[in-house]
């Protein structure tokens, strides 16, 4: 009878401290990303409407710094180089991935070491990787050159030749990333059902049809994804090239993060390169996106 | 063209022995029923059979041919999977087909064909989904149809029916078993349904723990199961089993006395048993009180339409006993159980059939 007195104090849900609690915890986490990304991000956008003079911008130029870019050929060039590496070593990456997951999938003596020793080139520092490709493609005391010597060979050249050090590139590249998409591409292969391969081997489909029947269609969304990601990964390689080659011969490796490096740094146009990593920026945007859709249209269908 | 045989085979997964000696010989044309609890090593049998597993040791042949080492596609059989297996990425049409695809049949004939199973099947609405976008059902007849599309030496299927409500089992058990008579292709069918395997087989095997208990014909498994287990697990409600002892006059269950002909008294004794058998439906209810009945009180009254299962509570255990469908009875009322001890089996102490009933031309085995 006496409960009435004795009423607790509710708390209303959606209510007072229930609403203002998110953005309480939130509010540490978005100053930081305001700060660090959201900040700089506004003022690459602002430099690239700028021109600049020994750093300091002196004149508001619009979209001139944008339009200047598709007359520059020596960035037309710089991109060119940069999508043929993108599509060679993706490629190869993509192929050779797959390849070694499939293998890797088997059970047998020795796999696990086998599958830990395969990751090991993702897990290296780039800059590391590539002064070590770079002693190997050395034309005097190199590995190559060595081994060539010892076969009655001469001197290999590597870097000094366009062609030669653009493949080189694509080696090292691949030689580096191929792990990745093996490890994704593995992932993704030990997660697929095992009783429609079963039904495959039952129903008379030899390795061949079993892969393009079942393994592929089954691992298109994986293989997507993987491509998508190491795509745009290409498109901002830097280190390797710049302790490589720094983009010569020539222009031969110039990637058009060297050329905008370049143009920054060894050119101070600081308004310029700015306007060409927005450029690019949009377009890897434009690239992810349109494979994001690809994707989803091919899953619906 | 394709008998089966599994000879001693033995199947062990690490120190697990699931399969302990499997000998099975199906003739040609038949279709045989692998009855037995969940867990016995059934899908493991198929399995072996396919060639997606190998057997530890032993040998399995189909139609003459050792096929123990065959890739799974020599073996010219097809595989109703107990989890579908259904090809995720391709429309039902397309699954359906994949095994005359693979073939190369042409298009016109693979069309025909899969239209021809999808309505036996009641599926032809669905050829154009995807398996994701089918319920339970529907997959498991999608890989009914997968298999019965071709004509193979023999068909594996790993109850296939599991998924099915009450009406469609009803109706694709019919369905199954006209189509296997019809492609007359041996067939090995996989279920725990005692029923499905009763009414669909040529032959039933029973199995537990990794050993055939027997296989005969349905109506022998019924009437002359080899053992207790067979006895118990096979029927339904399933058989009661009370101990008896062996007396001058005949043998005791419970407070009764159980009148046995001499014929079948004199080979109970000699092999010693310990068990009664006796099946629901050669039981009745008899007012309390009545010779020759035993004595009891009812423990469960169940209504089942047609008829009436009751379970009586005796000295010795209880037992179930069929009644008619008009049977009032209440729990704790005292009732007693008359029996006809003509279709009794007895069981020895090793739990094997001793004694069965007595046949029809009143021979005793
Ligand atoms: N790959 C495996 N590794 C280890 N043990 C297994 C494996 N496959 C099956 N078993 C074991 O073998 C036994 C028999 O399995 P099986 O699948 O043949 O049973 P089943 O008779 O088909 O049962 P159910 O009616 O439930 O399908 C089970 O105890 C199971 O745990
Ligand atoms: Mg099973």
């Amino acid at each position: 009878m006496q409960r009435g007195s004795q009423a607790r104090k509710y708390r209303l849900q959606g209510a007072g401290l229930d609403l203002a609690l998110p953005y309480l915890m939130l509010a540490p986490g978005l100053t930081i990303v305001l700060g660090v990304l959201v900040y700089p991000l506004w003022d690459g956008l602002r430099a690239s409407t700028r021109a600049y003079r020994y750093g300091s911008p002196v004149a508001d130029v619009g979209l001139q710094n944008y339009l200047h870019l598709w007359s520059d050929a020596q960035f037309l060039n710089a991109l060119w180089v940069t999508v043929k590496f993108v599509a060679l070593s993706v490629s190869f990456e993509a192929v050779l991935g797959f390849a070694l997951a499939l293998f890797c999938l088997h059970e047998f003596r020795g796999i696990r070491l086998l599958r830990t020793v395969l990751i090991i080139p993702m897990v290296i520092t780039p800059v590391v990787v590539a002064i070590v490709f770079r002693l190997i493609y050395a034309s005097d005391a190199g590995m190559l050159t060595a081994l060539s010597k010892a076969m009655g060979g001469g001197e290999v050249q590597i870097l000094g030749n366009p062609l030669n050090a653009f493949i080189g590139l694509v080696a090292l590249d691949v030689w580096e990333w191929t792990p990745l998409m093996f490890l994704i591409l593995l992932a993704g292969l030990q997660s697929l059902p095992h009783e429609p391969f079963e039904a495959a081997r039952v129903d008379g489909a030899g390795a061949w049809r079993v892969f393009a029947d079942l393994t592929f269609p089954m691992m298109r969304p994986v293989l997507a994804v993987a491509i998508v990601l190491r795509t745009i990964d290409a498109f901002g390689t830097f280190d390797q090239v710049f302790v490589l080659t720094r983009g010569g011969p020539g222009e031969a490796t110039r990637l058009i993060s060297i050329y905008g490096y370049d143009t920054a740094f060894k050119f101070q146009q600081t308004g310029y390169a700015a306007a060409l990593f927005v450029t690019i920026g949009l377009v890897v945007l434009a690239l992810a996106f349109s494979a994001i859709r690809l994707l989803r249209r091919v899953d619906a269908s | 063209m394709g008998s089966v045989v599994f000879k001693n085979v033995v199947k062990n997964f690490g120190a697990l022995n699931v399969l302990r000696s499997l000998d099975l010989a199906v003739p040609d044309h038949k279709f045989l029923a692998l009855l037995g609890p969940s867990g016995c090593g059934k899908t493991t049998a198929l399995r072996i059979l396919a060639g997606l597993d190998m057997p530890t040791a032993g040998k399995v042949f189909i139609g003459e041919r050792d096929v123990t080492r065959l890739q799974p596609r020599d073996r010219d059989i097809a595989m109703v999977f107990q989890s579908y297996a259904l090809y995720p990425q391709m429309t039902v049409a397309d699954n359906i087909g994949y095994p005359l695809w693979i073939r190369g049949t042409p298009e016109a004939g693979r069309k025909a064909k899969i239209g021809e199973v999808a309505a036996i099947l009641e599926i032809g609405h669905l050829l154009d989904r995807r398996p994701r976008q089918l319920s339970g059902g529907q997959r498991q007849r999608v890989a009914l149809a997968r298999a019965i599309v071709r004509d193979p030496a023999a068909f594996l299927m790993d109850e296939p029916l599991s998924n099915l409500d009450a009406r469609l089992r009803l109706t694709m058990r019919g369905e199954i078993k006209r189509l296997c008579q019809r492609l007359s292709a041996t067939t090995i069918y996989v279920t725990h349904d005692q029923v499905e395997a009763l009414t669909m087989a040529d032959l039933v095997a029973v199995m537990q723990g990794g050993e055939l208990q027997q296989m005969a014909p349905p109506i022998e498994i019924y009437d002359r199961p080899a053992n207790r287990f067979v006895a118990t697990f096979v029927g339904n409600p399933p058989m009661n089993i009370l101990p008896a002892a062996l007396s001058e006059q005949g043998v005791t269950v419970a407070t009764g006395i159980v009148p046995v002909d001499q014929t079948r008294l004199a080979a109970c004794r000699l092999a010693e048993i310990v068990e009664i058998g006796l099946r629901p439906e050669d039981c009745s209810v008899a007012p309390p009180g009545e010779a020759g009945a035993l004595q009891g009180e009812i423990y469960v009254v169940e209504p089942m339409g047609n008829e009436t299962l009751v379970n009586v509570r005796l000295d010795g255990g209880n037992v179930q006993v069929r009644a008619g469908r008009d049977f009032r009875g209440v729990v704790g009322e005292s009732i007693g159980v008359a029996f006809d001890p003509a279709n009794a089996c007895f069981f020895n102490s090793a739990g094997l059939t001793a004694v069965h009933r007595v046949n029809n031309n009143g021979r005793v085995t």
